[in-house]
């Protein structure tokens, strides 16, 4: 029984390791945040797929680049920082009043009970990121972009983003428990849910964590769902609905990448 | 260790050492060396469960990824508990491995495992044979956790019964841990136990 045991807990570790492994040949292989790229550089992975190259195509009319992100599970989260900081930099009055929504999101959350120890942290880092990408006048736009995109591949700076967005998102869904409750599929609690499916870094997100984040922050996204589904055309779905959109983001089944408009 | 884990430990470390539950001794965390990979921490048994009474050493491995990936954890002191390794000290805990946040601290870690303790989960073991006598005989289960805490982890509670069993077995030439481990799986049959070993 014993060794039985120890090659139990041996197996556990051993899928641990292989599970670590595989993450880090994806890490020193992929950027957290690409360049942008021409959108018809999608062709080449489907290659000959008549439905995919359709879809591309139609999709390229809306679209000129597209920068991808790692796909590490947390790419929803990345590609949603990163596009919207892109967007605010551009855009000093909403620069300014994100800043102060971000500013007031800790005190928030410390009464919706997140531990302020830990939130601090993130917090601090957060709001360090968003002033580092202070857009200063239109001359400096481009500075500015840079430094946004050296954060981002910075792994410390960037996954600190992602848990604050991830903290974000779970205290929304606490916030409006009742509502979310229809969402989730299965005997999971709200509280379950979050714990289970939001707060752990690496978990892939689904339209909960997506509708939950972009109605806690008040940012519209459009995201293009590249399938098999039928017809020709991308189907393309706003967070929350009706909304403006200023994140663009193209989802193929278990991962984000950010989009930018023609 | 990358600067961000270390700078996190250490506030954390802090943070343990100021809590409520350092004051109450109920917690407790000690460095191992200087680089802030290595900590001891130690819980004492939750009052009104078999582990009362008894202060329980962990080993916690701090991991170059940390805090975006747990620490690794693992009771020094042995315990008879169905989430814990009887063997190896391996604990079955889901903040510990797909459940971990990054906004979780040793503190929250420390307590977890002590409300383990005092909430044991039989139908998701790491310890089969535990978990299997926690459900089927729960009155020798408390019984062989009552006696491994007082045998380990300094707990009031002795067992005479218990203790002239191992005996036995000792007086044969087993080592006390090991008659220790084979009367509990055996529920101290020390007939089935002793079979157990020299079949």
């Amino acid at each position: 029984m014993e060794s039985i045991e120890n090659n139990d807990a041996n197996r556990d570790e051993l899928i641990i390791q292989q599970q670590r492994e595989i993450e880090k040949e994806i890490s020193d292989s992929t950027p957290l945040v690409s360049e942008q790229l021409p959108l018809t550089c999608l062709q080449a992975e489907y290659n000959g797929d008549e439905v995919f190259t359709d879809k591309i195509q139609e999709l390229s009319k809306k679209y000129k680049f597209i920068r991808r992100t790692r796909p590490d599970g947390n790419c929803f989260f990345r590609a949603f920082a990163y596009s919207y900081l892109e967007y605010l930099i551009a855009n000093n009055i909403a620069y300014q009043e994100f800043r102060e929504l971000a500013e007031a999101s800790k005190d928030k959350l410390v009464e919706l009970g997140f531990p302020s120890f830990t939130l601090e942290d993130f917090h601090e880092t957060f709001m360090d990121v968003i002033k580092r990408v202070c857009p200063i006048n239109s001359e400096t736009t481009e500075k500015v972009k840079n430094e946004l995109h050296t954060v981002f591949n910075d792994q410390g700076y960037s996954d600190y983003v992602v848990v604050y967005l991830r903290l974000i998102t779970s205290g929304k869904l606490q916030e409006d428990a009742e509502f979310y409750q229809h969402f989730i599929e299965g005997d999971f609690s709200i509280e379950e849910f979050r714990h289970q499916e939001v707060e752990p870094m690496y978990k892939e997100s689904d339209h909960i964590h997506i509708i939950a984040l972009c109605t806690a922050l008040g940012v519209g996204v459009r995201v293009e769902y590249l399938d098999r589904g039928e017809g020709d055309q991308v189907k393309a779905h706003d967070f929350p609905e009706g909304s403006d959109p200023k994140v663009y983001l193209i989802y193929r089944p278990g991962h984000y990448d950010i989009l930018y408009p023609k | 260790m990358a600067n961000m884990a270390v700078s996190r430990i250490k506030r954390e470390f802090k943070e343990v050492m100021r809590s409520e539950e350092i004051v109450q001794c109920s917690i407790k965390i000690e460095l191992v060396n200087d680089s802030w990979t290595e900590l001891r921490g130690e819980i004492a048994g939750p009052p009104d469960t078999p582990y009362e009474g008894g202060k329980f050493v962990l080993e916690i491995k701090v991991p170059e990824t940390y805090p975006f990936n747990p620490p690794k954890v693992r009771f020094i002191t042995r315990i008879w508990h169905p989430n814990i390794s009887s063997v190896t000290g391996a604990i079955c805990l889901d903040i510990l491995k797909d459940n971990w946040a990054a906004a979780m601290t040793l503190r929250t870690v420390l307590l977890s495992l002590q409300a383990l303790l005092a909430a044991a989960e039989p139908d998701d073991p790491q310890d089969a044979v535990v978990a299997y006598q926690f459900k089927d005989k729960h009155d020798l289960f408390v019984l062989t956790a009552r006696h491994w805490t007082n045998a380990y982890a300094g707990g009031p509670t002795t067992f005479p019964d218990c203790d002239s069993k191992i005996q036995r077995l000792k007086d044969m030439g087993i080592d006390e841990h090991d008659a220790r481990a084979v009367l509990s799986k055996e529920n101290w049959n020390l007939e089935k136990a002793t079979e157990c070993l020299f079949s």
